[in-house]
């Protein structure tokens, strides 16, 4: 969360503003993919990802934003992702919240 | 010191388009608009408006449009207009069509991406800056002229008489 200081420029009231407008699209989008059917149209889940991925990356999730541009690339070469790749991202974007929920305390 | 530059920053994303208007103003512009969508812009655009803006590419979760057909729109209503896309998209081929589409330049969202950005929009504001003093020296050529001419008007009037 690094550079969540950074850009709030160490102002903590800025800091947590910032952690509160992340999670809040976030948060619902997680329940969307969790709550998403992939067997159909897969071009949702692309949407949600390509929102996601900017995002976890301002925010210094490495890892998260790896894992979610690499599924992006693969939808959009018209391949499938499976629901097992996406309860990994699922996975990664549910500690991500829970370490900025921590902040906020 | 505040740069007199207006930007205007499309994007979709809210926490992103938020954190980086901090940015730019923490930065020295002051004046910095958001619009989340290409259609509540371009209804603020004006024929020759003189602000410098910052596009998404994909901008799905707004309205209908996208950068590239709000790219077009701005080219179209408003020439002189630069444009500096700020994508999530990491594709040399949709660079390279922004580009030929008349934007400045093509910026793709990282952690460093907002100082790329900022560094963007200094070549534009300096370029503001620098064609300001163009036309204000050119004003200044053209009177320094005409008070020649109404010197020399003068004189031969004098030797005249």
């Amino acid at each position: 969360m690094e550079i969540i200081d950074r850009l709030s420029a160490g102002d903590p009231e800025k800091k947590k503003y910032y952690i509160r407008l992340f999670l809040d699209t976030i948060e619902p989008e997680l329940g969307n993919l969790q709550a998403i059917d992939i067997s159909v149209d897969q071009e949702p889940i692309r949407a949600i990802l390509h929102k996601l991925k900017s995002q976890v990356q301002t925010i210094g999730a490495v890892d998260a934003h790896a894992l979610m541009s690499a599924q992006e690339q693969t939808i959009k070469e018209g391949k499938q992702i499976t629901r097992s790749e996406l309860d990994n991202t699922c996975e990664l974007l549910s500690v991500l919240i829970q370490n900025m929920q921590d902040l906020l305390k | 010191m505040s740069k007199h530059l207006k930007i205007a920053l499309v994007d979709d994303d809210i926490p992103n388009t938020e954190v980086l208007r901090d940015f730019l103003i923490r930065n020295g512009y002051s004046h910095v608009d958001k619009y989340h969508d290409g259609e509540s812009f371009l209804e603020t655009l004006e024929r020759f408006d003189d602000r410098a803006l910052v596009l998404d590419f994909d901008l799905s979760g707004g309205g209908e449009l996208n950068g590239l057909e709000v790219l077009e729109a701005v080219k179209e209503r408003s020439p002189q207009t630069h444009v500096i896309f700020f994508s999530g998209q990491d594709s040399l081929e949709v660079a390279v069509e922004s580009l030929k589409n008349g934007a400045d330049d093509y910026i793709v969202k990282s952690n460093a991406a907002y100082a790329l950005v900022k560094t963007s929009l200094d070549k534009v504001y300096d370029l503001q800056v620098l064609k300001l003093s163009e036309r204000r020296n050119a004003r200044i050529s053209w009177a320094l002229a005409i008070g020649w001419m109404v010197t020399l008007v003068g004189v031969a009037l004098f030797v005249a008489n």
